[in-house]
């Protein structure tokens, strides 16, 4: 048993997790859920000795059966650690891109825990004769340079067998695959084959599926599963998402502000949860129930229709030598986005989403077909508010940055710098902050306020029709849930049309009077939102509906 | 194949467009090669003789492709300045030939002592939990790389000639009479210029590696229990040469071409000197092939670096 006892995190002054006690028996999986900054995610980290250099420890301990790990007032011995590390515990990271060396073959990062830690004497469970795999295990704190080749024979097979059984096809390919050659999902196999090669006790899985599509993140949480079946591993899974705990966990722990707030069974926590925090996370988990049914203020009028619309892109360089490949990546897209109306766009990564809301924004010229506009210059709501807001200015300026832009591009409606401060004023307040929000920085700002500011600078021209492409999916569950409040709010105020896409269908659910599936490149379904989750035509439709 | 192609293209082009730019350049600064060679002091008739004789009269396009057309036949064209003898001009070739081993020999013992240098020191830095270690190595690259090279040619020149008495300065053995006399004669020269280099390139590795340091890879490696030696070497350190490599392209272009004051300071024959001279004497088919050798080199060495990322980076090759 692994067992974290009143455990105390701080990074300088601030206090990252707070007297956090857990037990992870044998073959359990306890999920830990909690948003962003609730120190789940510290807590893993301490638990594997790998937070950073700079968090100390200042209550509690860590225990591996009797054996202390890390005590508060010690420093972490990472000798003793090594031994544990990858043979005892493993962990799945959540970015399988970033996680895995980029410069090594996949096959070899695999094998290098092999390489690392003795065999354990558990190899047979691999459905190895265990004298079949037979290389001298490395000496105590020493690593060998020189393998048989009998040895790498050995070694190499374990590691075929065991892409194998974490469901990757032809795993001699991908043995000699390195990372940026295989999809997100294969990635996260890889990492999965990694922290299993060694049969450890416990696997720590930070938010495993929260970068994969739908369609894999489902085969990922099956894999795990299976894995905690078989090999009988106790499982940490760390998670935002609380219904992907309740598929796989046999308790929950939920995490707010450093704390545990409340521990129990997936049905005692989601039926009778006892916190109002647990309750509002339960709420504001977007799902097929909370739909207000509207349709007053939807015309017929379209504010864009969209013709026969083929998008290209262009890969690679485009030099004087030679023209990149070019990618068909939509195709005969053909819809209207009507006044008033929320039109939702669903798929998955890849499928075109994105290319398709920059053809109509103008912002992508390999196109072919036709796109009419009804209405004035449409504008866009990105996903990141991290990354699409500039660091280095200020709120206000951002705000009036869109006006500043249609004054140089249309002298008649410029305006004075006067005038331009009370519209962003006024922004402020209509996307729900305060004008004390003028002079700061997106640095000063949460995720969520950085995204009202997206939304504002959105708005403050008076669009007629707005692309939201995945302006929620960055954000945490309950912010999420006012973000959508707020887009929902200020479309009836101001009559707004959204294209809104998102690969989340119970977003989009909650969203749209209309939804639009595209798969490869081609928009497969079109409807009413009702229409389309009673009586999907396509079998790709009821195939997202089934996984979400 | 088709990307051996088109970076053999661009290495014409760039030839075309530098040869040209060179050959303008000479048309319009002022100075007259005849007045050069003979001194203000000739009539008239003799200068408009060796007008002739050089070839001078035409119009400069018909001039330069008369030179361009030569080259590409493997004619370099004579010196103005230079004789073989009595006779003879001195082919260009030949003069740069005499020249070109001494360069490229300088510029293969700095490389070789740059990276043996630079590649452990930086990995030391990096590694180094000593604050004073830390502050010492900054303070010492930093120095090493302020000191003008002409200033480093003489604290070397004075420390290993006159005080350690290693070499003699200003003593060059010529290759032809003795090979391991040369190259040991080389070793200091090299030193001057590979110093504030090493020094340079061992920053970069260090900041590369913190950098990367910071990967969620690194955390991974950690997560299967590697140490901390084996997360620098076996993850780390291949991929914090990325900005090394590009580094090291611009300085084997910069020496290759001739370090010019080392090889003043350390009397080499080299090609940095020749070019020198032939700039102030007006011995324009000299400094036309010069700048030909120098932009093919610059190319050339980006092209090796081209391949040398591929190498070291896998997603490249396939982007």
């Amino acid at each position: 048993m692994i067992t974290i006892e009143d455990l105390s995190v701080n990074f300088g002054r601030t206090e990252a997790v707070r007297h956090v006690s857990l037990e992870i028996p044998d073959g359990e999986i306890l999920g830990v859920v909690g948003e962003s900054g609730s120190g789940k995610s510290v807590t893993a980290l301490t638990l594997m000795g790998l937070v950073s250099a700079e968090a100390t420890v200042t209550s509690g301990r860590i225990l591996y059966d009797d054996v202390v790990l890390q005590e508060a007032g010690k420093p972490r011995d990472k000798a003793l650690y090594r031994r544990y590390q990858g043979a005892q515990m493993s962990m799945v990271f959540q970015e399988p891109m970033t996680s895995l060396n980029p410069t090594q073959r996949v096959g070899r990062q695999v094998e290098e825990m092999l390489r690392l830690h003795s065999l354990p004497a558990a190899g047979a469970a691999h459905g190895t004769a265990q004298g079949r795999v037979d290389f001298q295990a490395p000496i105590e704190g020493r690593l060998r340079l020189y393998y048989s080749q009998q040895e790498r024979q050995a070694m190499k097979q374990l590691v075929l067998e065991t892409f194998a059984a974490v469901g990757l096809r032809d795993p001699e390919r991908v043995y000699g695959c390195y990372p940026h050659q295989l999809s997100g999902g294969m990635r996260q196999r890889v990492m999965i084959a990694m922290a299993i090669i060694l049969h450890p006790r416990l696997i720590v899985a930070d938010e495993p599926t929260t970068a994969l599509d739908v369609t894999v993140q489902n085969q990922i949480m099956d894999l795990l599963r299976e894995i905690n079946e078989k090999q009988r591993s106790a499982m940490l899974f760390i998670t935002h998402d609380l219904n992907l705990a309740r598929r796989i966990c046999h308790r929950i722990a939920v995490m707010k502000d450093g704390r545990v707030v409340e521990i129990g069974t997936p049905e005692e926590i989601i039926e009778h949860p006892r916190e109002d925090y647990t309750r509002n996370l339960i709420e504001a988990v977007p799902g097929r129930m909370k739909r207000q049914r509207r349709s007053a203020g939807i015309s017929r009028e379209p504010v864009v229709t969209v013709r026969d619309l083929q998008v290209y892109y262009q890969d690679g360089s485009n030099s004087l030598f030679s023209r990149g490949k070019k990618n068909h990546v939509v195709r005969d897209a053909g819809f209207e986005i009507r006044k008033g109306e929320i039109l939702g766009l669903v798929g998955e990564s890849g499928c075109g989403k994105t290319s398709l809301s920059k053809a109509i924004l103008g912002m992508n010229k390999e196109i072919t077909g036709e796109i009419e506009h009804f209405s004035s210059r449409p504008q866009m709501i990105f996903q990141d508010p991290y990354s699409s807001l500039n660091p280095s200015k200020t709120v206000g300026w951002l705000l009036e940055e869109p006006l500043r832009a249609r004054g140089k591009l249309d002298p008649g409606q410029a305006m004075t710098a006067a005038d331009m401060r009370s519209a962003a004023m006024e922004m402020l307040e209509t996307v729900g902050l305060t004008e004390g929000y003028y002079d700061r920085r997106p640095s000063q700002l949460s995720g969520g306020q950085r995204q009202r500011i997206s939304i504002g600078q959105a708005l403050i021209t008076r669009p007629g029709l707005v692309i939201a492409d995945e302006p929620v999916s960055a954000l945490d569950v309950t912010i999420q849930a006012q973000i959508m409040e707020l887009m929902r709010r200020l479309q009836e105020e101001m009559g707004l049309s959204y294209l809104f896409i998102s690969h989340d269908i119970n977003v989009i659910y909650q969203m749209s009077d209309r939804i639009m599936v595209m798969k490869e490149g081609k928009i497969v379904e079109i409807g009413e939102t009702e229409e389309v989750f009673a009586h999907p035509r396509e079998e790709y439709t009821r195939q997202l509906l089934r996984e979400s | 194949m088709k990307y051996l192609g088109k970076k053999i293209a661009t290495l014409i082009m760039t030839l075309f467009v530098v040869s040209a730019a060179a050959f303008i350049a000479f048309q319009i600064i002022p100075g007259d090669v005849v007045t050069s060679i003979l001194g203000t002091e000739a009539t008239p008739e003799r200068e408009a003789q060796l007008r002739e004789e050089l070839g001078l009269n035409d119009p400069p396009v018909v001039r330069y492709f008369r030179w361009a057309g030569g080259v590409l036949r493997g004619d370099l064209g004579v010196s103005y300045r230079y004789a073989k003898n009595m006779n003879e001009m001195m082919p260009v070739a030949e003069l740069i030939g005499d020249k070109l081993p001494i360069t490229l020999s300088l510029a293969a013992i700095s490389l070789v002592l740059i990276v043996v240098v630079s590649i452990p020191l930086g990995v030391v830095w990096a590694r180094s939990k000593s604050k004073v270690l830390d502050a010492a190595l900054g303070v010492i690259t930093q120095a090493s790389m302020a000191i003008p090279s002409f200033f480093l040619g003489i604290i070397v020149t004075y420390l290993f000639g006159m005080v350690l008495k290693c070499f003699v300065p200003g003593g060059y053995v010529s290759y032809e009479k003795d090979m391991g006399g040369f190259l040991f004669y080389l070793l200091f020269p090299a030193m001057a210029i590979a110093l504030p280099k090493a020094a340079m390139t061992a920053r970069f590795l260090r900041n590369s590696m913190l950098t990367e340091m910071k990967s969620d890879y690194v955390r991974t490696a950690r997560s299967k229990g590697c140490s901390e030696r084996r997360v620098m070497y076996g993850h780390v350190l291949r991929n914090a040469m990325m900005p090394v490599i590009t580094f090291w392209g611009m300085i084997l272009a910069e020496i290759v071409a001739g370090s010019i004051v080392v090889e003043q300071v350390f009397s080499l024959p080299g090609i940095g000197r020749l070019l020198i001279s032939s700039i102030s004497t007006r011995d324009l088919p000299v400094v036309e092939i010069l700048i030909l050798y120098i932009t093919f080199v610059v190319i050339f060495v980006y092209f090796l670096v081209d391949i040398l990322y591929r190498v070291v980076d896998p997603r490249i090759s396939s982007r």
